[in-house]
């Protein structure tokens, strides 16, 4: 039965490397590029893994800006199939709440759809809220934490398993369902020519305003956010030690890290 | 002894750590740099590490330790390294070293 | 896997030469195609910071009015230095030949130009290898991809890997190339006005020799942009193999902490520090034949930059060889086919332009530069000039007195004959 799969992926600042004025101590923002959510692309691999098994489409689904099509290009250009830009001004400002209601719309609208992927959280706001959100809009079972996924015996569930601390769990979850991808539990594949040439040649991807999915304005963007942020607090930073092991034996200098760290209150087992 | 100290503010260095942080980067999480270690080895001067400006070459115990996350993508490893032992190329899926200002 | 889509060229590369080549074949009507290795073009181009002009105008249509100029170079300053004090030469004028830059942006402009004019522009991808086809190329590889081209287009920057695989080129020595450091430090418009009295269109480019570079061939130099200062050094690796005695970022790191520099940029933020290598060895590095069956070499891959100890042209004459290179893959398509004798007007076209004019024109200067005595002594014999002529406590010695006093122990009138000779001597 071949699949047909979303991803849901976000467009975020370069955030990855945390770039901080050396001299001020703030952010450096200037410039710095956009790209796909990181821990998306294990998610956009996941997809990509049951495709490669189970044959199908995977559609990237993505609520942002214009300038995420150069973001949704470059998963193409990995392999999805094709993908929908959700753009419009009318859903900016939005929190998890008002961002799951549209993508659960969205999805609603690709229906059917087998299985909804999504990245564990994402690099500039970290809640990993919305793989639960949108589940509860479209009332379908979710799970997180998901290491790797595949069919069940009758091709009408999916069985997944998550890596917690101390054990490996596996579920199985009736088809249609949604997962969340644990970060970093897969290496995303490289962009190839022949995917990155259909996504700049063969108009894969779909723009859809608000005039396509026709929502209920006081239900997406920044009327409908009940999200308040009351106060933002930069992280206090804390000073180095900088401590250097000037020797060359790498046995000594394991020794010599371990009574640093002993001498900080780090027991050593 | 105050302007002392003001001019000492002044001619605060920046460690090399800090400026490659000034970058944004997309580092790849497979290497594209490779060092042939038993090559390397037969080399005395090992300019590359005084040359990569990444400061991706380093002296331990007589022996390059390498590593790829700083890579400015310039090069000079592969043209200083008079043993061929450095395996380079550029990274894939635009990964790397991503210049805004250039 | 071949793919279905068909180009006429496949460009590589979609810096300055390769952005040039598809902008003009594009608009001459070719289904053009460029593979660029980073995320955006422009995003792993990196230069000092300045641009010669007029060959771009003659390149793109509005150069003037739409390149993402930063600052018109209007005054020019260079510096002999020695541990002991530096002497200048400054030249201020109302000119506007040369601009400052970011090469990221200019390059994402050419490209952007590209694209406008029907040019196909493919981010992320590696082109690993050109495809051959009975000693003719007919397309590229990129991973298990083919993709089929009438012509290549080889513009893939300085490290040219790809003209390596196909034994056009031996691999890059020391010999060949320099490597570029640079920082890039945000101080303002303001604060850049002020200090290095300009107004905000002026733009000023700095070349230093000597101790900036711990006397190592090369130079260091300093471009202001709008609100940013460009402060890089250069060192010729071929002597910096030898001669370097420290980690090559900290003797940029040294220069930005010492005077001038330290007050000139005091309270700027770093937000950029790269590194390039250059070509260096001037005619040396073009490869014997820039063209072949169905494909042409131009920029960087083809070692086409000119350093003249006091400017650098690179970007110009990149951009160029691209244009021409475009010219004549028309040219060899209205003969019939891309053979390499219909392709062989490429050399002419480079002959014939200001390009491979200066490239000959300037070789004494390449030659006199690779040596490395240059770079140490004059400095020093200026120098000590100046301080001979300035410092004096009761007797002020005469202008000749200085010099020849500077010289002695240094090195022979001869030598600096010789070298006068070399430097003025034709190709």
């Amino acid at each position: 039965m071949p699949l047909d799969m979303v991803v849901c992926v976000k467009w975020v600042p370069n955030t990855q490397v945390v770039n901080i004025d050396p001299r001020t101590g703030t952010l450096i923002r200037e410039g710095v590029p956009s790209i796909i959510n990181p821990h998306d692309l294990n998610a956009v691999e996941l997809g990509l893994r049951l495709k490669d098994s189970y044959g199908g489409r995977l559609t990237a689904i993505a609520m942002s800006p214009p300038s995420a099509k150069a973001g949704l290009e470059f998963l193409i250009g990995m392999g999805v199939d094709r993908a929908i830009l959700i753009t419009d001004r009318a859903f900016a400002g939005a929190d998890t709440l008002a961002t799951s209601y549209v993508l659960a719309k969205a999805i609603e609208r690709l229906m059917p759809v087998d299985i909804a992927i999504f990245g564990q959280e994402t690099i500039d706001s970290s809640t990993a809220h919305i793989c639960a959100q949108t589940a509860s809009w479209l009332k379908l079972p979710y799970i997180y934490y998901v290491v790797d996924a595949k069919l069940g015996d009758g091709k009408k569930s999916i069985v997944v398993r998550r890596v917690l601390e101390r054990e490996v769990e596996t579920f199985e979850l009736p088809l249609p369902c949604l997962i969340s991808v644990a970060m970093k539990s897969n290496v995303p594949r490289p962009v190839t020519l022949s995917n990155k040439i259909r996504a700049k040649t063969e108009g894969l991807i779909e723009v859809w305003s608000n005039d396509v999915l026709k929502l209920d304005v006081n239900c997406i963007g920044l009327k409908g956010s009940p999200t308040v942020v009351s106060k933002s607090v930069p992280t206090p930073v804390v000073p180095r030690k900088k401590l250097k092991f000037e020797g060359t034996d790498p046995a000594e200098a394991a020794r010599w890290l371990l009574d640093r760290l002993e001498e900080e209150g780090v027991k050593v087992v | 002894m105050a302007q002392q100290a003001a001019t000492k503010q002044r001619i605060k260095r920046i460690r090399l750590e800090d400026a490659l942080n000034a970058n944004v980067w997309d580092v790849d999480t497979k290497p594209h740099i490779i060092v042939d270690s038993e090559k390397c080895a037969g080399c005395a001067d090992k300019a590359c590490t005084y040359l990569c400006p990444g400061g991706c070459f380093t002296l331990l115990a007589g022996k390059v330790l390498y590593s790829y996350e700083g890579c400015l993508e310039c090069g000079t490893c592969r043209v200083v390294c008079p043993k061929g032992a450095v395996t380079w190329n550029y990274p894939l899926s635009g990964r790397g070293v991503q210049y805004r200002f250039g | 896997m071949g793919l279905p889509a068909k180009f006429d060229v496949a460009v590589v590369g979609a810096g300055p030469a390769g952005a040039s080549a598809a902008y003009t074949l594009a608009r001459k009507g070719f289904k053009v195609v460029v593979l660029e290795r980073g995320r955006a073009p422009g995003s792993k181009n990196l230069f000092g910071g300045r641009v010669y002009s007029r060959p771009l105008e003659r390149i793109f249509e509005g150069f003037r009015n739409e390149a993402p100029i930063e600052r018109w170079v209007k005054r020019e300053i260079l510096s002999f230095m020695t541990e002991d004090g530096m002497v200048s030469v400054e030249y201020t004028s109302n000119g506007s030949t040369s601009f400052t830059a970011y090469l990221s942006k200019l390059s994402a402009w050419m490209a952007s130009k590209a694209e406008s004019a029907g040019a196909v522009i493919v981010t992320d991808v590696r082109v690993d290898d050109v495809l051959m086809e009975n000693g003719r190329a007919v397309g590229i590889v990129s991973g298990g991809d083919r993709l089929y081209a009438d012509v290549v287009v080889i513009a893939e920057g300085v490290n040219r890997l790809l003209c390596e695989k196909m034994n056009i080129v031996t691999p890059l020595s020391p010999e060949d190339v320099a490597l570029g450091v640079k920082h890039v430090i945000r101080l303002g418009t303001d604060k850049i006005n002020e200090r290095f009295g300009l107004d905000s269109d002026e733009g000023l480019a700095w070349f230093l020799v000597g101790k900036a570079t711990d006397y190592m061939p090369g130079g260091a130099f300093l471009y202001t942009n709008s609100a940013t200062v460009s402060l890089g050094i250069v060192v010729f690796l071929s002597h910096a193999v030898r001669e370097v005695k420290r980690h090559v970022y900290d003797v940029l790191e040294d220069l930005r902490a010492s005077l001038p520099f330290v007050r000139l940029l005091e309270g700027g933020s770093l937000v950029e520090y790269g590194a390039h290598l250059t070509p260096e060895a001037g005619l040396r590095m073009v490869p014997r034949k820039l063209y072949g069956d169905g494909f042409l070499i131009a920029g960087d891959a083809a070692g086409l930059l000119i350093n003249l100890g006091y400017t650098v042209r690179g970007v110009d004459m990149a951009a160029f060889s691209g244009y021409l290179a475009a010219e004549a893959v028309e040219e060899a398509h209205s003969l019939g086919g891309y053979t390499s004798q219909n392709l062989s007007c490429y050399e002419r076209k480079l002959n014939d332009s200001f390009i491979m004019k200066e490239m000959k024109r300037h070789s004494m200067v390449q030659k006199l530069m690779v040596k490395g005595h240059v770079f140490e002594l004059y400095p020093h014999v200026l120098v000590g000039a100046a301080k001979r002529l300035f410092e004096f406590e009761e007797t002020s010695p005469k202008l000749l007195e200085a010099v020849n006093d500077s010289l002695k122990g240094r090195c022979s009138r001869l030598r600096v004959l010789l070298d006068v000779v070399t430097l003025m001597r034709g190709p």
